[in-house]
Parts: structure tokens; C-alpha cells; sequence
């Protein structure tokens, strides 16, 4: 165990890891938050009667679109990593099992996984918590328009990350990704059913 | 007991893991006190290296170990030496 966290923790150190990793996260995060913004939309205009049941709702996709980013970008990067290796070995006329190669590729593969299943998670588990306060302190309307500001903050930290490591002005940035929580909250009243 | 004061080996190996990352591992094995790499060609996959490695006793079987772990390959050995002193290739007329 010791020796797997070691080789995630090298992995997490070179820049084309964190660079498609930060890809993942950020891609599977927006899907999360826009994501839990339909959800509370979609449960407070259908008339889901408590917020307990929205939660558990919401949760119910945090696992689905979690485990569809971890799934889905294993065998993704499996296949990728597994042609880029199969190149060198062409190149160098030899079998690159077992090589520290094999090794950071196949950590590479772990954290991006990892990161793309828990982009999702963030993305829904964070707008939903507002749902649990429905009752005492918010009434379900409070909740969703809690929820739905909850999920456009998200999406805004997601804006200024960005803006950070591409050195952009991170108000118009977080602002960009922020107005998609709201175009699919007006999308969601606006459209029928 | 014999020891090897000097190898010198003609290696081939992906751009990744970089030159500085093979000086490193073979300067980790125990007895080597010196390395140097030197980039010979570079091709679009890969690239060929010449590796030197100086110390009082230096385990030949682990420096082709730790080359081999970091997806080199040794092409051949170009130079040795052993012994109780360092002695340098001489000039002969053919030079």
C-alpha cells in the first residue's frame, strides 16, 4: 500500500499528469454541478414534498456520474497509455513490462481516474446539502435557490482555477462557468415537463 | 577481487524518463562515485546515450539493472576498466 501511494504521490508531481488529470476533474465536475442544478430544479417544480428525498436523489448521481468519470477514464487511459507504450517498444525493439515506464504510466492512469470520478462528486455532493437544512431553517423553495447558488459558486472556484493556471482575470472566468448553473436553472423552468 | 573503476556503456532509451533521471539512478548504486551522460543522436521515439560511470567498485550488474528499469537498453559496453589504479586507453600508431 505504502509503495502505491508513492508511485500516485510521483505521479501527481510531472506537469502532463496534473495537466489531463485538472482536464478530468474540471470536465466531470461542471457535468456534476450543472448536473445537481436539474435535479433541484427538476424535484422543486415536480413537487418532491422534502429535501431528504432530493438529497438522496442527488446523491444517487453523485455515484453514477462518479463512477461513469473513474470508469470510463481507466480504460480510456489504459488504451492511451497502453498504446504510447506500445510505440516505444516498437521504437526501442524491446518489452517495456515491468519498467519504471510501465510503472509511472500505470500510476498516471490511477490519478487520473481518481480525479475524474471525484470532479462529479464534488460537483452534485456540495449543491445538495442544502437540501438537509429543508425544514427548520429553509423552506424547499430556500433550499433549491440555496442549492442552485451553491452549484454556481462551485462552478465559479472551477472558472478561477482555470483562470489561475492559464493567468486569465479569474472574475470573468469564474463568472463564465457560473452562468451555466443559471442558463440550465432558466432552461429547466422554461422548457415543458 | 577485481573491481571495475570505470564503465563506459552505449545505451538507446526513450525520451522519458530524461538523461538526468539515468545519471541519477546509476549515481544511486552503491560504489559508483561519478556519472556522466552525454546525448549522442536523438531520433523521434527515442535516443541514444553514452553513459560513464567511475567508482572504487562499481556493480556492473546493478547499473544494467537500473538502466533496463527505466526502459533503456544497453546497446554495448565501449569501455572498462579495472583494477587496483585507473588506466587511461593508450595511443597506438594506428590512432
Amino acid at each position: 500500500m505504502p509503495s502505491r501511494l508513492k508511485r500516485l504521490q510521483r505521479a501527481l508531481e510531472r506537469d502532463d499528469v496534473r495537466s489531463i488529470s485538472r482536464r478530468y476533474f474540471i470536465s466531470n465536475g461542471f457535468d456534476g454541478a450543472l448536473t445537481s442544478v436539474g435535479i433541484a430544479v427538476g424535484s422543486y417544480l415536480s413537487g418532491v414534498p422534502d429535501g431528504v428525498t432530493v438529497f438522496k436523489i442527488g446523491i444517487g448521481a453523485a455515484i453514477g456520474l462518479g463512477t461513469s468519470g473513474l470508469w470510463s477514464v481507466w480504460e480510456i487511459e489504459r488504451a492511451e497509455k497502453r498504446a504510447e507504450l506500445r510505440q516505444i517498444e516498437q521504437a526501442m525493439l524491446t518489452d517495456l513490462g515491468e519498467t519504471r515506464i510501465q510503472r509511472q504510466k500505470a500510476g498516471a492512469r490511477q490519478v487520473n481516474a481518481l480525479m475524474s470520478g471525484l470532479g462529479p462528486i464534488i460537483g452534485i455532493v456540495f449543491p445538495m446539502i442544502p437540501f438537509l437544512f429543508e425544514g427548520a431553517p429553509l423552506s424547499m423553495r430556500g433550499a433549491t435557490l440555496t442549492s442552485i447558488g451553491v452549484a454556481v459558486s462551485v462552478l465559479f472556484v472551477f472558472g478561477t482555477y482555470l483562470a489561475d493556471i492559464s493567468e486569465q482575470n479569474w472574475i470573468v472566468a469564474g463568472a463564465r462557468m457560473g452562468l451555466a448553473g443559471i442558463v440550465v436553472a432558466v432552461l429547466n423552468i422554461l422548457l415543458p415537463g | 577481487m577485481t573491481y571495475v573503476r570505470r564503465l563506459v556503456l552505449d545505451l538507446l532509451k526513450p525520451h522519458d524518463p530524461d538523461v538526468v533521471t539515468f545519471a541519477e539512478s546509476a549515481a544511486d548504486c552503491e560504489g559508483v562515485s561519478g556519472v556522466n551522460v552525454v546525448l549522442v543522436e536523438t531520433d523521434k521515439e527515442v535516443e541514444n546515450v553514452k553513459l560513464t560511470v567511475e567508482g572504487d567498485s562499481i556493480p556492473v550488474d546493478s547499473i544494467h539493472e537500473a538502466v533496463e528499469d527505466l526502459g533503456g537498453t544497453v546497446h554495448s559496453i565501449d569501455e572498462v576498466a579495472c583494477g587496483e589504479m585507473l588506466v587511461e586507453e593508450s595511443e597506438t600508431p594506428q590512432d
